[in-house]
């Protein structure tokens, strides 16, 4: 794989795998990353635009007839109030978070191979969001009154209801979502200069130019900049877990057997990292594949990372999946004891295991490195984990409501033809913007990776050799 | 005080019209009672108990007869219009209440009707009349309904072109003209018994000596006269101690409400546990609401009653010879039947004679009838609990007397009034065949139906509530029917038909029935008088008196003569035909009403199916619904859709395809259908539903036919039933939690005997971290707490109450296909279970109903979780709505534990039901006119989007408090007087299981009620503090019956998956 030069005269030391392969310089850097936005539109791009918007506009059509109609026109029901719009919003907001992670949390934690995934994980968190966002607002009876949630003054008098959950949810998401748009579009400043200087149509440099917001790439500027990088780090961080600990509390503080949980919290969070990253491989592997150029920079180091935080999330959700069945039976309490064995073996039963398989069983396979460094592997176990954590939340929302106290008021649940092409609607959508900010915006951070080059990193070893390096970068 | 009324000016040109006979004659009378402020009636009221309503009552009346309101009498069409200047005593959403009664086959309910500027709203029962004392039914309720209907038949007809009604009336002339002496007139009409019909039929038969008159009534019953002519016997279930009842649903479709008070007055115990409680056994095929509530239930072919009969005379008649001489006389062949079941059964009712009752139903053959009669002679139960009663009607003759004599061409008109012979005749008479080669057909009906397709004239029928009128009430005394509103679509009345022939002149007001109250009465004076009758809308002591009940042993050849049912077992099966429990006979297939009203126990809707055993469904491998069921019990489950297995039956070479439902409880090789489905001519609402069981019915077998084979067809057909599952798993305990009378009067003195089952036996103190301060100071701004009890030792589960509060608060029917999609509106439902040790059982599980309603939680779990407020908690103690604060995310509903919040998925209210799912900018949008004028106006019409749900009526409160206020003016004492109001589904029990009212009032009814040591809350332990309190059902089995140790087995707890469990929780001493 990697062939390093190290000098024969050094200490011994265990052999650090470089971030960036093959030795590449930071022009090459530049070049690769700014040929993907700058070179004529590939087919393989047209294709895939082609088939992800439609889907989204049908989406978009069955939202416009659902709103049209009302919320009947789904299978929802007295009981299931919820069903797939919530699961879909809540699956959404899980695959948001691992963005925020990586950008976040990794950054502040110095983990520096994150920096050539960030941008693009980042990118698919603020879609997933945008997604996830599409489902509160549209999943209640009168959308045009969505804004009482707000809490504005008004000729009333009433506020919103600050003990509600889903209010905080309000609060929660939106924070959230504002939170990531600034910290990305801050990341994106340095390399929207660098896309800027290169441009060669002044249309292209007007519109990069003007959100570069002047970048020069001077000491103070870069000074400032990351002063302010790292604080919206810190402030992202606690976000990532709050947003789907409150997400949880939707269901946690509620009387629903099955849903009212404290193991909620920590575990929706496991979860939504899980879920994420399994999005994050989803996306970048047919990414890598259609720019094989990006192989040097999005190394299977990478993937054999974020697999390992598969395996490890994946088994924390396992144990809360047991953890909750064993608390259900301890508590003797018969509502919830009924709740579980109805889960497993009620009405629902084959999506509950087909979300243990998935979710709990599927990814231990990555114990093995084998499996680890293999693509097609990786790829496909990152499907059964999307396809488990949207399984998990239906378990959740539906079995629980569809059997719950009463068993004169059970009820079956099953999705109609709107809603199953609202939620495909979503893909469709998350899809199409993933591919215009490939085509228009610098998929790979690289002022940031070009910091963890050994090229900028004067004691590297490769410098002793040669001559000093100049190399503290700039904007190209 | 007398103020002079100022009318409008009477118009000077064109025609004139009279507001009554009275201005027309313009007597001094008249104009005294035109410019009086209170008509003389009102004295008879001064000094006395006049209440808010009786006030109400009795200003409208008043107007009636000053000819001021609607209903006072044919108001120009000029003056509907907006009041320019206010009519006095009319208060714009102030309802005016009036008598009347809804004139049915059983007798008339006496009722009090709301009317919102001239419309009626809300049907009440009368509270003065002891029929009714306030209570009415599921098809009263929904009666408003059929008034509005838009479906209604609106026009006259000659020969299914439109005409008028002058040209209808003049084709009456050349027909009266023609008819001579009435050879070949030929009356046929149903079977409703009112004094002015009799009258006009004297006159009628005078004037066409002729003349035949036949009565047809599909569901009539057996007419067996086994105490001679015009005699019927009447059950006194107040006397009862022991009640037997063969086949007859007295709680349900062969009773009324009459029946069910008596009934419960002594199936409560609300005096504790010496209260004198009856003990009721019954014999059925099917589970009916009298099964569902009885102490000892034996499910029994419908054909095999007489052979129970037969048994249970011939161990009687061990002691008593005479009736040993009747059993023996009686073949009926020898059934399966438990023979403990008989003996001590037989035991009991000797223990108890003259104080046992022996009931049989109708639909049971007169052979069945006799020896039932000759049971309770033996008993001793003839003129104590059972009495005698002369009918006032003169007899007619049947339906296939007439068809004789049309098929011998005798009859060269025929007039129909009402019914649908051509729909429910019996198939074997082929009436629609007979009906078309009769020369002229004249059908008076509120719909275009079956029989009026070919008639030579149609005519619109008015609706009870649009016509003058007067009737029989149940216990047979005599109740006014007046109008509340003008006939909506010109349509004539029956005595405005009848009069006709008899040749008097249409009735253009009350004048003919007038006329009737005047022979009948002989009044002093007949203004008060009248007055008084429309007032009160019933006659003084005019209830029948009871008459001797003589039973004649020596008349049983008479009666024996009849071949013997056919015999029924493996793969041949009897089939039973019942009244629906909602469209009766099939007059009600229009009314959206009662078409989603569920079932009390099939839970079905918009459809009828064949009802047969589980044994029989296993044998079958069909789909099952309701009851929980897995591939080795040989039941396959339904599907979600609710598609569910057809059968066909074919009985005497007719077939009928039909769903099919597995009835827990249900006899075996025996299947119940319910008539009155799959009409073909009819409206909006009841096109397609059901199948039309009519067509396997014969004069010879009307309503048991034996020798029916069925099969499955592999077809499917999707049954809307609003009760997915009907097994309590193991949670009887705490939800509907009883005992026996035993167990009652052992625990005597443990007050927690009942509040401390299931998981509230041994869950800890509840403690709650949130001090809501409105309940910790309940005094402080409202000193009204309202609060509800439910008994559910007397509630039979009839769902009465469901269309009451359907009617009161404006609830949408949502169709079929949302009903399948799980998406009924009803604010209040009736939870039935069937229970069986371990969920096993369903041959023969017992049966529990259980009105569930918002519990209106002092610690509502849907409140914190709005996120904009839209419920909330009021200082009385309601959980509210605002409805136009509610944006829809239904996030209560999903944290309501009872789940009896409703969503409105569409916009119900304003979109046909067919075009729910069209996009909003192309589909129509509005509802039709008529059925604008049926809404409450204090109710808001909830659009959708919006969560809405039981309110306990905050109209009515809301109404009462204003009064109160308006009443007591600065004094500060507005506490509103105790049991002022209720609400619509307490006040139209007529066993009275639900109670309303103040529980901060020590002395309101619900205080004392909720007092009661059987009272307890649901799912106490999540520590919502529900304001509904259920009240445990007792059951009293006879201990020596085979089963009795059983009884209520189900109910008990069985939480948790170990016995060991059960027995640590027993120790506690807090078991049932």
């Amino acid at each position: 794989m990697s062939e390093a030069v190290v000098s024969l005269d050094t200490p011994k030391e265990l052999e650090r795998v470089p971030l960036v392969t093959n030795d590449r310089k930071l022009s090459w850097i530049t070049e690769s990353v700014s040929d993907i936005v700058e070179s004529k539109t590939p087919l393989w791009w047209w294709l895939g635009f082609l088939i992800t918007v439609p889907i989204a506009l049908f989406g978009l059509i069955c939202i416009g007839y659902q709103i049209s109609n009302g919320v009947g026109v789904w299978g929802e029901n007295h009981p299931n109030g919820w069903a797939w719009d919530i699961t879909n919003f809540v699956f959404w907001i899980g695959i948001g978070h691992a963005g925020t992670l990586i950008s976040a949390i990794l950054f502040l934690t110095r983990q520096k191979w994150r920096t050539s995934i960030n941008r693009a994980s980042e990118a698919m968190t603020l879609f997933a969001v945008i997604c996830a966002g599409i489902f509160p607002g549209i999943h209640v009876g009168r959308v045009w009154m969505a804004w009482f949630l707000a809490p504005v003054p008004n000729a009333n008098g009433i506020w919103p209801n600050f003990r509600s959950p889903l209010l905080w949810d309000v609060f929660a998401v939106s924070t959230y979502f504002t939170v990531s748009v600034l910290f990305w579009y801050v990341g994106l400043v340095p390399d929207l200069a660098t896309l800027r200087d290169r441009a060669k149509s002044r249309v292209a440099r007007y519109i990069y130019g003007l959100f570069a917001l002047g970048w020069r790439g001077g000491n103070r500027q870069w000074r400032h900049y990351e002063m302010a990088y790292l604080i919206l780090a810190g402030l992202s961080t606690p976000l990532v877990l709050s947003v789907h600990s409150v997400v949880s509390f939707d269901f946690a503080t509620s009387i629903v057997p099955g849903w009212h949980t404290t193991i909620f919290p920590p575990y929706f969070v496991a979860g939504a990292i899980f879920g994420g990253f399994a999005m994050v491989l989803t996306i970048l592997i047919p990414a890598r594949l259609c720019y094989p150029k990006l192989d040097d920079m999005f190394t299977r180091q990478h993937v054999d990372k974020m697999t390992k935080i598969i395996l490890l999330t994946g088994s924390i959700v396992g144990y809360a999946y047991l953890m909750e069945l064993f608390i259900a039976w301890y508590g003797a309490n018969q509502y919830e004891r009924a709740a579980f064995w109805n889960r497993a073996f009620g009405w629902y039963g084959w999506a509950y295991f087909c979300m243990m398989f998935c979710n709990v069983v599927s990814p231990q396979i990555f114990w093995s490195k084998k499996m680890r460094s293999n693509y097609i592997v990786v790829f496909i176990v990152c499907q059964f984990v999307n396809a488990g954590m949207w399984f998990e939340r239906f378990v959740i929302i539906v079995t629980s409501l569809a059997q719950d106290f009463l068993p004169s008021s059970w009820g079956h649940y099953s999705p109609s033809w709107v809603e199953i092409w609202t939620f495909i609607g979503t893909f469709g959508i998350f899809l199409s913007l993933f591919l215009l900010f490939m085509r228009f915006l610098p998929m790979i951070a690289m002022s940031e990776i070009k910091i963890v080059t050994p090229e900028a990193d004067p004691h590297h070893p490769m410098h002793r050799k040669e001559h000093p390096a100049t190399a503290t970068e700039g904007a190209h | 005080m007398k103020r002079i009324f100022q009318h409008p000016a009477e118009p000077t040109t064109g025609k004139k019209y009279w507001r009554s006979l009275g201005q027309r004659e313009n007597s001094p009378e008249f104009r005294g009672w035109l410019e009086r402020e209170f008509p003389q009636g009102a004295a008879e009221f001064e000094g006395g108990d006049v209440s808010r309503r009786n006030f109400l009552q009795l200003m409208g009346a008043s107007m009636a007869l000053a000819g001021l309101s609607f209903a006072g009498c044919r108001r120009p069409e000029k003056h509907l219009v907006p009041f320019t200047r206010a009519v006095e005593w009319s208060i714009p959403g102030k309802a005016l209440f009036f008598a009347t009664a809804y004139p049915t086959r059983k007798g008339a309910l006496p009722l009090v009707v709301a009317t919102h500027d001239g419309r009626p709203t809300k049907v009440e029962g009368n509270p003065s009349h002891p029929a009714s004392q306030g209570a009415s039914d599921l098809q009263t309720q929904a009666s408003l309904l059929d008034l509005y209907d838009p479906d209604r038949s609106r026009f006259f007809l000659s020969k299914g072109a439109k005409s008028d009604a002058a040209t209808f009336e003049k084709g009456l002339d050349e027909l009266i003209a023609k008819a001579g002496d009435g050879a070949g007139l030929a009356f046929l009409l149903d079977d409703v018994s009112t004094p002015s019909r009799e009258r006009l039929r004297g006159l009628i038969a005078k004037k066409f000596p002729k003349a035949t008159w036949t009565i047809y009534e599909p569901l009539g019953g057996e007419k067996a006269g086994v105490f001679g002519p015009g005699i019927e016997a009447v059950p006194v279930f107040e006397s009862a101690d022991i009640i037997l009842s063969l086949d007859h649903d007295f709680l349900g479709t062969d009773g009324d409400v009459a029946t069910s008070r008596a009934f419960s007055s002594r199936r409560s115990v609300n005096k504790g546990p010496d209260s004198k409680m009856n003990r009721l056994y019954v014999v059925e095929n099917r589970y009916t609401v009298t099964g569902g509530i009885s102490d000892h239930r034996l499910r029994l072919p419908a054909s095999q009653i007489g052979s129970f009969a037969a048994a249970l005379a011939a161990e009687l008649g061990a002691k008593d010879a005479a009736l040993a001489a009747v059993a023996q006389a009686a073949k009926f062949p020898v059934a399966k039947i438990n023979p403990d079941w008989v003996k001590y059964l037989a035991e009991d009712l000797v223990a108890n004679k003259g104080k046992s009752l022996v009931l049989v139903g109708s639909r049971q053959p007169a052979a069945v009838q006799f020896l039932v009669a000759a049971i309770n002679a033996s008993l001793g139960n003839l003129g104590k609990t059972l009495v005698g009663r002369k009918s006032p009607a003169a007899p007619a003759q049947n339906l296939p007397q007439l068809a004789k004599q049309v098929s011998n061409n005798e009859t060269r008109a025929i007039i129909i009034v009402s019914g649908n012979p051509v729909y429910n005749a019996p198939a074997d008479l082929e009436w629609a065949k007979l009906q078309a080669s009769v020369e002229t057909v004249i059908r008076v009906a509120t719909y275009e139906d079956e029989t009026s397709v070919g008639a030579t004239w149609h005519a619109p029928l008015a609706h009870y509530l649009e016509s003058w009128g007067d009737a029989r009430a149940t216990d047979g005394s005599y109740v006014s029917v007046q109008p509340m509103i003008l006939p909506l679509y010109g349509a004539w009345s029956e005595n405005d038909v009848l009069a006709k022939f008899a040749g008097l002149p249409k009735p253009a007001g009350p004048e003919l029935v007038q006329d009737t109250f005047k022979s009948i009465v002989k009044p002093a004076d007949f203004i008060v008088a009248w007055a008084k009758f429309l007032h009160d809308g019933f006659m003084e002591a005019s209830a029948a008196l009871p008459t001797a009940l003589p039973f004649n042993a020596g008349a049983a050849g008479q009666f024996f003569g009849q071949p013997a049912p056919g015999a029924i077992g493996e793969n041949i099966f009897e089939v039973v035909f019942v009244a629906d429990t909602k469209v009766d006979d099939g007059r009600f297939n229009n009314n959206g009403w009662l078409q989603e009203v569920p079932d009390p126990i099939t839970k079905l809707t918009w459809d009828n199916a064949a009802l047969i055993s589980p044994s029989s469904a296993r044998q079958l491998g069909v789909r099952a619904f309701g009851i929980r069921a897995s591939a080795d019990e040989g039941i396959r489950e339904p599907r979600a859709d609710g598609e569910v297995d057809m059968i066909e039956v074919k009985v005497g070479g007719v077939t009928l395809e039909l769903p099919v439902i597995v009835a827990p409880g249900h006899a075996d090789h025996s299947i119940t259908i319910a008539l009155g489905y799959g009409r073909t001519v009819i409206g909006r609402v009841g096109v397609g539903t059901g199948f039309d069981a009519y067509k396997l019915r014969t004069t010879a077998a009307p309503y048991i036919a034996t020798g029916a084979s069925i099969r499955l067809t592999g077809k499917s057909y999707p049954l809307g039933i609003t009760q997915e599952h009907g097994v309590l798993e193991g949670r009887g305990a705490d939800l509907t939690r009883q005992a026996t009378l035993g167990e009652y009067k052992d625990n005597r003195d443990n007050t927690e005997y009942f509040k401390k089952m299931g998981m509230d036996a041994h869950i800890p103190k509840n403690v709650s971290l949130y001090t809501n301060p409105p309940l910790n100071q309940p005094d402080s701004i409202d000193p009204h707490a309202w609060g509800m009890t439910v008994d559910l030792n007397i509630c039979t589960g009839c769902s009465a109450c469901m269309v009451a509060c359907q009617a009161e608060n404006n609830i949408p029917i949502v169709g079929k296909r949302q009903v399948i999609g799980g998406r009924e509106m009803h604010w209040i439902r009736t939870d039935r279970y069937f229970a069986s040790e371990g969920d096993k059982d369903f041959d023969e599980p017992e049966l529990v109903s259980q009105p569930m309603m918002c519990q209106h939680c002092e610690n509502a779990p849907c409140e914190t979780v709005c996120p904009v407020n839209a419920t909330v908690h009021s200082e009385d103690g309601l959980n509210v709505m605002a409805y136009n604060r509610c944006i829809g995310t239904r996030y209560c509903a999903n944290n309501c534990p009872f789940k009896v919040r409703r969503f409105n998925f569409f916009d119900y209210n304003q979109r046909k039901l067919t075009e729910l799912r069209k996009w909003n900018l192309i589909s129509e949008k509005g509802t039709e006119d008529s059925l604008k004028l049926s809404k409450n106006p204090n109710v808001t019409v909830r659009m959708r989007g919006v969560m809405e749900k039981c309110t306990f009526c905050v109209q009515r409160i809301q109404e009462a408090k204003i009064a109160t206020k308006v009443a007591v003016r600065d004094s500060g004492k507005v506490r509103i007087p105790t049991d002022a109001f209720t609400t619509a589904c307490a006040q139209v029990c007529s066993a009275g299981a639900i109670t309303f009212g103040d529980i901060n009032n020590p002395e309101s009814t619900v205080s004392k009620i909720r007092a009661s040591e059987r009272g307890y809350r649901l799912l106490e332990y999540l520590d919502i503090k529900p304001r509904v309190t259920y009240l445990a059902r007792i059951r009293n089995p006879n201990m020596k019956m085979p089963g009795a140790e059983k009884i209520g087995a189900a109910m008990k707890s069985k939480h948790g998956h170990g016995q060991k469990h059960e027995a640590a929780a027993a120790h506690d001493g807090g078991h049932a």
